[in-house]
């Protein structure tokens, strides 16, 4: 019972793992890029890109939420600003979202 | 007949200060009857914006985020 239930904790483990590609590696090999409203896009269809792109938005959210709060100001427009910083700070090569939604390479 | 004269120049001319001084203006100040109202929304949201500015510079720097 107990090895058990040690297979199957290693087992997740290994399997939470294996899908999370951290988003610097996202950004850097051109799976994800910077949108227009301050969330992160999917670039290149992938399990991989899917799953960074939700779990980083949600993160994301929940911070916008706080400072929109924070300062009573709306959640868009806390993204709005947040896009702009982002797409600025974007390294060179990275994928960011053009005025008419397009990715393409900074 | 010169002290004379001159004692005619020093009365007009007395006279005309006089005259200048009873015309001096007189600046009256008025409180105005509707409450004085100063607009300040331009500068809170500037306070906003460089506040949201400085939070987001703190977001950015995270790896996991951005």
């Amino acid at each position: 019972m107990k090895s058990k239930l040690l297979v199957l904790f290693a087992a997740l483990l290994l399997s939470f793992n294996a899908f999370a590609i951290s988003l610097q590696d996202a950004k850097a090999q051109g799976l994800v890029g910077e949108q227009l409203n301050g969330y992160l896009g999917v670039v290149k269809s992938s399990a991989e890109a899917k799953s960074v792109v939700s779990s980083v938005n949600a993160k994301r959210k929940a911070h916008y939420e706080k400072i929109a709060k924070k300062n009573s100001i709306t959640v868009s427009d806390v993204a709005k600003l947040a896009a702009e910083k982002a797409i600025q700070a974007t390294k060179k090569g990275h994928y960011i979202q053009n005025k008419s939604g397009k990715w393409v390479k900074k | 007949m010169k002290t004379l004269h001159n004692s005619k120049v020093l009365l007009s001319v007395m006279l005309a200060c006089y005259a200048l001084v009873g015309c001096s203006p007189t600046v009256k100040i008025e409180p105005p009857d509707k409450p004085i109202v100063i607009n300040l929304n331009v500068k809170i949201e500037h306070e906003i914006k460089i506040k949201v500015d400085k939070e987001l510079d703190q977001l950015l720097s995270d790896d996991e985020l951005f």
